[in-house]
């Protein structure tokens, strides 16, 4: 028990105590003053209580994450093969970069009313512009991963006379992987974000229709009860990606020497 | 030191050629629209002036909501980085609402804001607060504790070295969260557009789509992507320019 330890458990403490403090201010405020727009931490938490457990409530979290799962598996998957590709010939990243650099400009909700003109508004119109969203951060990271390796990584790979497939699979893939990692790190929230986006436009279902719809009922609590679970659930996601990625990535931490978060 | 890339802009010639054939061929219109029109429909809708305004009213919500999440992000972040005891204090609450989804308060600052410029400007700035208050966290985080020390002993106090030390120490990584803050602001108010169908760029597209006219439709996405692309491009600029000390390649980016 050293005073640096004691300190360090305050500072802690602290910031769960000023967390709670804003939360009391929240709490007093809207029950002194009672307003439409700004109902008590309790009240909502009340709901969300009596909400979350519900089946449609369940169910709308489950298009959601399967949306997201859909669009985010499709999108990384061709952000890292173009990118992969674009890596590692020169031809194809000179070929394709103008278009990839345009396209990756492009703000993805610009492209929702095309793409229901499209597909319409089921479900692939979602997971179509959630993969839009994901494929371009990934599809960057995975070409500057594999451009950062380094020049004798390369030439001892030619001088094995490695095929290009090889090449890819067991040296640039591998060496990029941190980079790629990160990308789909950025890539998931945008994707959580794509998702909430999407659903805002003609779905019947999925957390962006349920906080919309709240909130043309005029159900405030139920409507913050939302919001609040999609933070819930993009910090849950965040969490679960890091530890993911101190599995994949151990070997690359060791190396680094980074000690593992 | 970069020449231009001639065979990248042939390859997007060629796509665009193939499109306006496939289109024609197959007769794709109902879906998607020949670029030929999409150019003739951007033409006008410049030369009318339609598109060109509604892009003015985007731009107005975004650079006042950006500009907005700027000067709060820098200010409250190098206060706060500058202090542990701030920093431990802040920790929960920024934790807490930092994975909320500005879109996801889109409905909310409707019922608050209505749907007008300042619900815009409130959920463009609250997008784009978060990267550059935690970048310039870890910027002022980051600062050399020497350039302090050395700055103590000469006798400038803290509002002084906040300004003179941290702030300058800081600088790129606050370039950075702005960075991603443009683009995701950008994001933010097309879909606050698109979600009010009031005004702007967003609204446009949505009302193109709802008449069924597609050339007009994609020359909004068009434009918007230009619009997208030229403020990577002025941002990376700045970049440069402004901070000409950090390396290149940290700025290649």
């Amino acid at each position: 028990m050293t005073a640096a330890f004691l300190n360090r458990v305050g500072r802690r403490l602290l910031g769960a105590v000023v967390f709670g403090a804003a939360l009391g201010i929240w709490e007093a405020w809207a029950r002194s003053e009672p307003s439409f727009l700004f109902p008590p931490v309790t009240a909502v938490l009340e709901r969300a209580w009596q909400v979350w457990p519900t089946t449609d409530f369940l169910t709308s979290v489950a298009a959601s994450l399967e949306r997201l799962a859909a669009g985010y598996a499709l999108g990384a998957g061709i952000g890292i093969a173009a990118g992969l590709l674009m890596g590692s010939l020169r031809a194809a990243r000179r070929t394709l970069e103008p278009l990839v650099e345009f396209l990756r400009a492009v703000p993805p909700v610009a492209i929702v009313p095309a793409v229901i003109v499209v597909l319409g508004l089921g479900n692939g119109m979602r997971i179509a512009v959630i993969a839009f969203a994901v494929c371009f951060p990934v599809l960057v990271n995975t070409v500057e991963g594999v451009r950062a390796v380094a020049p004798e990584t390369r030439d001892t790979a030619a001088m094995l006379h490695l095929g290009l497939a090889e090449t890819i699979f067991r040296i640039y893939l591998p060496a990029a992987l941190p980079s790629i990692v990160a990308g789909l790190r950025v890539a998931l929230s945008i994707g959580v974000i794509m998702v909430v986006i999407s659903e805002f436009v003609g779905a019947s279902d999925g957390i962006g229709h349920y906080i919309l719809f709240q909130q043309s009922q005029f159900n405030v609590p139920e409507m913050y009860g939302g919001i609040l679970f999609l933070g819930l659930l993009g910090y849950v996601l965040n969490r679960l990606f890091l530890l993911v990625e101190d599995h994949l990535l151990s070997w690359h931490f060791r190396a680094a020497g980074e000690p593992t978060r | 030191m970069k020449q231009a890339n001639l065979v990248g802009w042939l390859f997007v010639v060629l796509v665009t050629g193939l499109l306006e054939v496939g289109v024609r061929l197959f007769e794709l219109r109902d879906s998607v629209p020949a670029p030929s029109a999409v150019l003739r429909a951007l033409a006008e809708g410049v030369s009318s002036g339609t598109l060109s305004g509604e892009v003015g009213t985007t731009l107005e919500s975004y650079a006042e909501g950006l500009g907005l999440a700027i000067a709060a992000g820098i200010v409250l972040g190098l206060v706060i980085g500058s202090s542990r005891t701030l920093l431990e204090a802040s920790s929960i609450v920024i934790e807490f609402l930092r994975p909320i989804p500005a879109v996801a308060l889109i409905p909310l600052a409707i019922m608050v804001f209505g749907l007008g410029l300042p619900m815009r400007r409130f959920v463009i700035a609250y997008a784009a607060l978060w990267p550059i208050l935690i970048n310039t966290l870890y910027g002022a985080r980051g600062a050399d504790r020497l350039l302090h020390d050395v700055a103590r002993t000469s006798g400038v106090t803290g509002l002084g070295r906040l300004v003179s030390v941290t702030f300058p120490a800081a600088l790129p990584s606050i370039a950075t969260g702005i960075r991603v803050s443009a683009s995701l602001a950008l994001l933010v108010g097309v879909t606050a557009e698109l979600v009010t169908g009031t005004e702007g760029i967003g609204s446009y597209m949505q009302r193109q789509q709802l008449a069924y006219q597609l050339p007009e439709l994609y020359a909004a996405i068009v434009v918007t992507g230009f619009l997208g692309y030229a403020i990577n491009v002025a941002l990376r600029r700045a970049e440069r320019h402004f901070l000409f000390w950090v390396g290149e390649g940290r700025l290649a980016r």
